[in-house]
């Protein structure tokens, strides 16, 4: 697999939010200002690059028995870091995020990479995967974020954009409206990777947990009127 | 049980590289993180008192009541060696996420000059517009025996509540107003020993700030 490919896989084909569905936390909890999703997204790029770098650095000195414990220590001391750096430099953005900057610690998308890549990997493919990770991780959020701050608050990067007369949508920028939001957006993605893939001719890449079509819940309701899995295959 | 031994000395060097790296970071930022809180707390103080002249960090003073277990600091504003006015933080503890700190701005006799949120975590869109001019405009013009009622309008009193966040409203109400009252009790030591006289009957605040009801 070419370098490129690694970086490039986490900005679609393995994006972290819409096609693994990790570290939903913060993509669920900050993303009702754009500038949050910056913030929140850069942040956690730093810190996924870093400890990408040193995991995989270190993957032939820390033994398997005791990898969790030492990939949590070194993932902890870089969130550390980011908080530390964030309150001293980026203040105004860090009280907004609060809480969210120390809980990168537990975000799965770090842990889930160290775990599935960066142990197995050189050092400069760990890199790259971190920084395509990252970044499929920020422009996510930022984009969700948007879309929040857009219909919850008639804003866009602070800016008024809906004008004076627009009554703000207030539900989408609540907790239930990141939920339905993100629920709408995955779908979306997955219906738009079924119909590249038939155009291309090739399986989607999704998983099949992810696809509305096997989900259990509806029996395969969602099937019978899409055909969409079903007619590629 | 040599396994172990390794185990153990590989995550304790780890732990103790990492804890060197955020003892280092710790030291590097522990200056600029006190100052970017204290320029931010002081901005807001030169809002709420923007005629006062002097350093307003420098001549803090702190209250302490020992009856109501509280401390309050105060930044008494000065203008050409003249005590103006105070600005002091009040803390809402019953906030909806949290508590809120808000700056209030007060002159010599009690009536508040202006007010500004510095920190809170109410809900974007709801109890976030106790940010709002309009909102935070409601106060200024009173003191603390006028109006009788510091409570918002659900409550019978004067200040019209945000809709959908009365929580957040009536916390910052509370707060103001119990801040106003630790003032009044601690005047003398917040804007000096020596009290002037004209600031005496505008105490009462009826004449001048009644008008506007």
């Amino acid at each position: 697999m070419g370098a490129m490919k690694e970086f490039t896989k986490g900005l679609w084909a393995e994006n972290p939010i819409f096609r693994i569905v990790l570290g939903m936390c913060p993509t669920l909890a900050i993303t009702t200002e754009a500038f949050n999703g910056i913030g929140m997204g850069l942040a956690a790029t730093f810190v996924l690059v870093g400890s990408n770098v040193m995991i995989s650095a270190l993957r032939n000195f820390i033994p398997k028995k005791i990898r969790i414990p030492g990939y949590i220590v070194i993932i902890a001391t870089f969130v550390t870091v980011v908080d530390l750096v964030m309150n001293a430099y980026f203040h105004p953005i860090y009280q907004k995020l609060g809480i969210f900057i120390p809980l990168i610690v537990v975000n799965c998308i770090i842990m889930g990479r160290a775990e599935a890549y960066a142990q197995k990997n050189g050092v400069i493919y760990s890199l790259l995967d971190g920084l395509g990770m990252g970044l499929g991780f920020t422009i996510s959020i930022v984009v969700i974020s948007m879309i929040r701050e857009l219909i919850g608050n008639g804003t866009m990067f602070g800016a008024q954009i809906m004008g004076q007369a627009y009554v703000p949508f207030l539900l989408i920028i609540l907790a239930p409206g990141a939920f339905m939001l993100l629920g709408s957006m995955l779908g979306g993605m997955n219906r738009l990777e079924i119909y590249m893939a038939k155009k291309a001719g090739r399986t989607p890449t999704f998983r099949k947990e992810h696809d509305c079509a096997s989900c259990e819940v509806f029996g395969g309701w969602f099937d019978r009127g899409s055909k969409g899995i079903e007619a590629i295959k | 049980m040599k396994e172990i031994f390794r185990l153990c000395f590989v995550l304790t060097l780890i732990g103790a590289v990492c804890a060197a790296v955020m003892a280092f970071v710790d030291q590097e930022t522990k200056a600029p993180i006190e100052k970017s809180k204290t320029a931010e707390k002081m901005d807001a103080v030169k809002v709420v008192m923007p005629l006062a002249d002097n350093d307003l960090e420098k001549d803090q003073v702190t209250v302490k009541d020992e009856d109501a277990q509280m401390e309050m600091t105060f930044f008494p504003g000065k203008k050409d060696g003249a005590v103006i006015g105070a600005a002091f933080v009040a803390v809402a503890p019953g906030g909806y996420s949290g508590p809120i700190e808000i700056l209030v701005g007060v002159d010599t006799a009690g009536v508040v000059l202006g007010g500004g949120i510095v920190k809170h975590a109410e809900t974007p869109g709801l109890g976030s517009k106790i940010a709002t001019p309009t909102f935070r405009g409601q106060f200024v013009g009173k003191s603390v025996k006028d109006p009788a009622n510091w409570s918002v309008m659900k409550d019978g009193g004067p200040f019209k509540q945000i809709t959908g966040a009365t929580i957040s409203s009536r916390a910052v109400t509370t707060a103001i107003a119990t801040g106003l009252e630790f003032l009044e009790a601690h005047k003398a030591e917040v804007f000096g020993a020596p009290k002037p006289a004209a600031a005496k009957p505008g105490c009462e605040g009826k004449p001048a700030t009644g008008g506007k009801k």
